[in-house]
């Protein structure tokens, strides 16, 4: 038997392979010879290379999930009930835990596609879901998420997300110490901190925030900007406020039995600087876009004394032009301001799902069963429902249960999306008492199985 | 408090719902029994030691009843379903996953009437089996194999020399069309082996450095080709494993009539891969005492049942029969004897790995797959490293095994990986409460 040359290199085989032996005047069998020693040689003596370990994970600083409840997050990122999603992680939020490491990749996956799931991730998933993040740029996004209590050193070298945390919780203890701390490196920050760090202070709002809210407003950045006009219309004494209440009071005013808008004619500069966007929506007329923003930012206190009459009865005035324009900016106004009176009385004339937001939640409830007792099941219906948070108290629960069994003959598709919905926010101990729907029996057994293991 | 009387030492430790879904025969399946767990379908319900069963609600009026035999395991079900196992027997092992079985009670008739039936067949099958097999080979047939054999091969080698000398540079245009009627004259050759070796082949054209790739996978079809011509002057163990990696098949019986061994075996990983509208499930096995690695392979058609009976992170005390060659892994579970102690299995040093390797080549060069089981090692993005950072690269096309980093977090795991030359697939990694994550 031949010994196959050692001395020809593997990519000698390679070449004369793919030109083939008969340009070369090579023997083919022997070039296949070489080639299957070299390659299993090759396997057989490969070695270990030098490998860089990632540095480990900081340590975990709260206890792991249940085994229960971990199983049943599984099966929810496996699609079983995934609109509960939310719920879990609420409630696992809430008891303090952190999810089982091998389940979040799933997580994080899903918190890059759902915005909305993301502001729990960054404490249930703890040190290693930071670890992880830092390794994986699609899921970054983790960073600038609140993880754990804040301590230390985290202002000064903290992420983005560490900073936040601290300076909320600083801002609910120390209302004014958190200010100075944010004033003091104000130049320093980046735009897109500037933005989040403005809204943190919306906690314990007070007039002794008003100078530098109203610095803010001169911000390079619109979010800025945009974040500070928000909180001064919260704040009736700001100078914001009054600007707004003086410009309020010539764009709209009693006129006989009823109200007169004569909307602005042009947005000047210093409407801009209080927040006012000069360019409207495509298909809103320009003087009606700002004249709702006007009214949106005036302190609706300012309205009892200009018009002489309550909320309820303003709220009930005929107005001729620009109607849905003075609803639309005092609507918004009640959520700007979280006015519950306003927001009652604006939800007799028309009920906005947004409104509801506004009410304490057994206001919400029962308001929500009126409605349904009252008007069939449309999609409206559904959409204020979807604003009525849990659990729905017995009798919006009551109302609903009754609807669904009135609609599941008539109408299957609204009463499936009823009884999704029901199933989301009724309370889930109703679960033994539904039986006779047996989608919704299913979806609260598992909510309760699920609060069960969270508790 | 009486915990110490009530305590009933648990002979299995309770399945992780990873595990339970790993038994499904495919994704289908893995859904509708996440639907059937739910505690409220199931009434009856009970478990021991080794045995769960239940009454699943269904849409008829009768529900269907399930029951698992943990020690194998083996499954029961009165629905007329031909998934295996069904919706009901995995939904009833989710729910004594996640605790939902009660512990104790006396099993109902139907449950104890199937426990007996199984434990006769067993041995009666038994008996069957310790009978000398009756007549060894049939030999009509054979010499009629054989030479269909030796003359496909001699062709296969003249096309492999042909490709060498006209030169591989065209196999992106050609290649494809010429395998497939090359796998399909193999097939006709009764070389099965052989022939799926040739329909592997359009895998490298993917790859960038695809004729080198190539080169190699020409060079040891061509080196088996040769083998089998020259069997007649090989060691024992290699001209057997020459006839396995060609295709000729061997009856359960001759595979056990070898030795057996006996030993306590982790089930450390499982992996499915489809070929030719099949399902191959390869469960790697590995023996404590003896560090033994073995693979366990079945086959079903895509959808269809898979062998469900060997749940990764768990341990079985039971006899395995080999198949004869020269690195022999290939095995049968000849007899199981029990349940045994689960927990990670023993993993051996990442450093000692390329030296097992060298040793599994030097007894049959074709060996594309093995499994290590390593212990302390830290897995990166792109490769698996011990302390000392010693290197063992991943296979580039299973992606960044990001569950694998989730559960070490940079830290020193136990992971059960599959070898292959172009890097490791990693199968199992245990967490730091001793649970199995399968990846």
């Amino acid at each position: 038997m031949n010994t196959p040359a050692v001395n020809v290199t593997w990519e000698d085989l390679v070449s004369t392979a793919l030109v083939g032996t008969d340009r070369r005047s090579a023997s083919p069998g022997e070039v296949l010879e070489q080639a299957a020693v070299q390659a299993v040689r090759a396997r057989a003596g490969r070695r270990t290379r030098e490998g860089r370990p990632p540095a480990p994970a900081a340590e975990e600083t709260r206890p792991l999930a249940a085994r229960a409840a971990g199983d049943r997050l599984a099966r929810m990122l496996g699609g079983e009930q995934a609109r509960l999603l939310p719920e879990w992680l609420e409630a696992a939020a809430a008891i303090g835990v952190r999810v089982p490491a091998h389940l979040i990749p799933g997580l994080l996956d899903l918190g890059a596609r759902d915005r909305s799931i993301r502001s729990h991730l960054g404490a249930l998933t703890g040190a290693r879901g930071r670890w992880l993040a830092e390794l994986n740029p699609s899921w970054s996004y983790l960073l600038a998420e609140a993880a754990d209590m804040p301590s230390g050193d985290l202002w000064e070298f903290g992420t983005s997300g560490d900073r936040r945390g601290y300076l909320a919780a600083l801002r609910a203890a120390a209302p004014a110490q958190a200010r100075e701390l944010l004033e003091r490196g104000w130049d320093k920050e980046t735009p897109e901190d500037r933005a989040a760090f403005v809204l943190l202070l919306s906690e314990n709002l007070g007039m002794d925030d008003e100078p530098f809210l109203e610095a803010a407003l001169d911000d390079r950045r619109r979010e800025v900007r945009q974040a500070a006009a928000d909180l001064l219309t919260r704040l009736p004494e700001s100078r914001l406020a009054r600007r707004m209440a003086e410009r309020a009071a010539r764009f709209l005013v009693k006129d006989g039995g009823g109200l007169r808008a004569d909307p602005p004619k042009a947005c000047d500069s210093t409407m801009e600087r209080d927040g006012v966007r000069p360019r409207p929506p495509a298909g809103t007329a320009q003087r009606g876009w700002w004249l709702q923003q006007v009214i949106a930012r005036t302190p609706l206190a300012f309205w009892a004394g200009h018009l002489g009459l309550p909320p309820e009865r303003a709220v009930q005035l005929k107005v001729g032009d620009w109607a849905r324009e003075v609803a639309m900016g005092w609507t918004r106004a009640a959520i700007l301001q979280h006015d519950a009176r306003w927001a009652r009385a604006l939800f007799e004339v028309e009920p906005l799902t947004d409104l509801l937001a506004v009410l304490p939640p057994d206001e919400q409830s029962a308001r929500a069963a009126e409605l349904v007792v009252r008007h069939p099941v449309d999609g409206q219906m559904i959409m204020m429902l979807g604003g009525v948070a849990r659990p729905w108290g017995p009798r919006l629960a009551k109302a609903v249960l009754k609807k669904i069994v009135e609609t599941s003959g008539t109408q299957p598709w609204n009463a499936g999306e009823l009884i999704r919905l029901a199933g989301e926010r009724l309370d889930p101990a109703m679960h033994g008492h539904v039986q006779e729907i047996a989608e919704l029996a299913v979806i609260l057994r598992f909510r309760y199985d699920m609060s069960k293991e969270l508790s | 408090m009486s915990a110490g009387v009530a305590n009933v030492r648990r002979v299995i430790e309770r399945w992780s719902r990873d595990q339970v879904l790993s038994l499904a025969p495919d994704a289908a399946s893995q859904k509708a029994a996440a639907g059937v767990s739910a505690p409220g379908k199931w009434s009856g319900s009970g478990a021991l030691p080794d045995v769960v069963w239940g009454e699943c609600k269904g849409s008829g009026a009768t529900p269907y009843r399930a029951c698992v035999d943990l020690s194998e395991p083996a499954y029961k079900c009165s629905c007329p379903s031909r998934k295996f196992p069904c919706k009901h027997a995995l939904g009833l092992l989710l729910l004594w996953a996640s605790d939902g079985v009660p512990d104790g009670g006396a099993p109902a008739g139907w449950v104890t009437e199937w426990l007996e039936q199984r434990r006769s067949r067993a041995e009666q099958q038994d008996r069957r089996e310790r009978e000398p097999a009756k007549g060894s080979r049939p030999s009509s047939g054979s010499a009629q194999r054989e030479s269909r054999v030796t003359a496909g091969l001699s062709e296969l080698e003249r096309w492999l020399t042909d490709q060498i000398a006209h030169g591989i540079a065209g196999a992106r245009q050609t290649g494809l069309a010429d395998w497939d009627e090359l796998g399909r004259r193999l097939v006709d050759a009764q070389a099965p082996g052989v022939a799926g070796a040739v329909s592997r082949l359009s895998r490298v054209l993917r790859e960038e450095d695809w004729p080198g790739l190539l080169l190699e996978e020409y060079a040891l079809i061509h080196l088996l080709a040769v083998a089998h011509r020259r069997a007649a002057g090989l060691p024992a163990g290699l001209a057997e494993t020459v006839r396995s990696r060609v295709g000729f098949p061997i009856t359960r019986e001759d595979v056990l009539a070898s030795p057996w061994i006996r030993d306590d075996w982790d089930v450390v990983g499982a992996r499915d891969e489809e070929q030719d509208r099949l399902v191959a499930r390869r469960i790697w096995l590995q023996g404590r005492a003896t560090g033994r690695a073995a693979l366990v392979l079945s086959f079903a058609p895509i959808g269809q049942a898979l062998d469900a009976s060997l749940v990764t992170g768990t341990t079985i005390d039971a006899a395995l029969a080999y198949y004869p060659g020269a690195s022999p892994v290939r095995a049968l579970v000849a007899e199981r004897y029990g349940p045994a102690t689960a927990g990670p299995p023993a993993g051996t040093k990442l450093s000692r790995v390329p030296g097992r390797i060298a040793e599994v080549l030097a007894g049959d060069p074709w060996a594309d797959s093995w499994p290590v089981v390593l212990g302390d090692v830290i897995p990166s993005t792109e490769s698996l490293v011990d302390e000392s950072g010693n290197g063992l690269p991943l296979h580039p096309a299973g992606g960044v095994p990001w569950r694998l980093l989730a559960v070490s977090g940079g830290r020193p795991v136990t992971v059960a990986a599959e070898w292959t030359p172009r890097g490791l697939r990693p199968l199992t990694v245990w967490d730091e409460e001793g649970q199995v994550v399968r990846l």
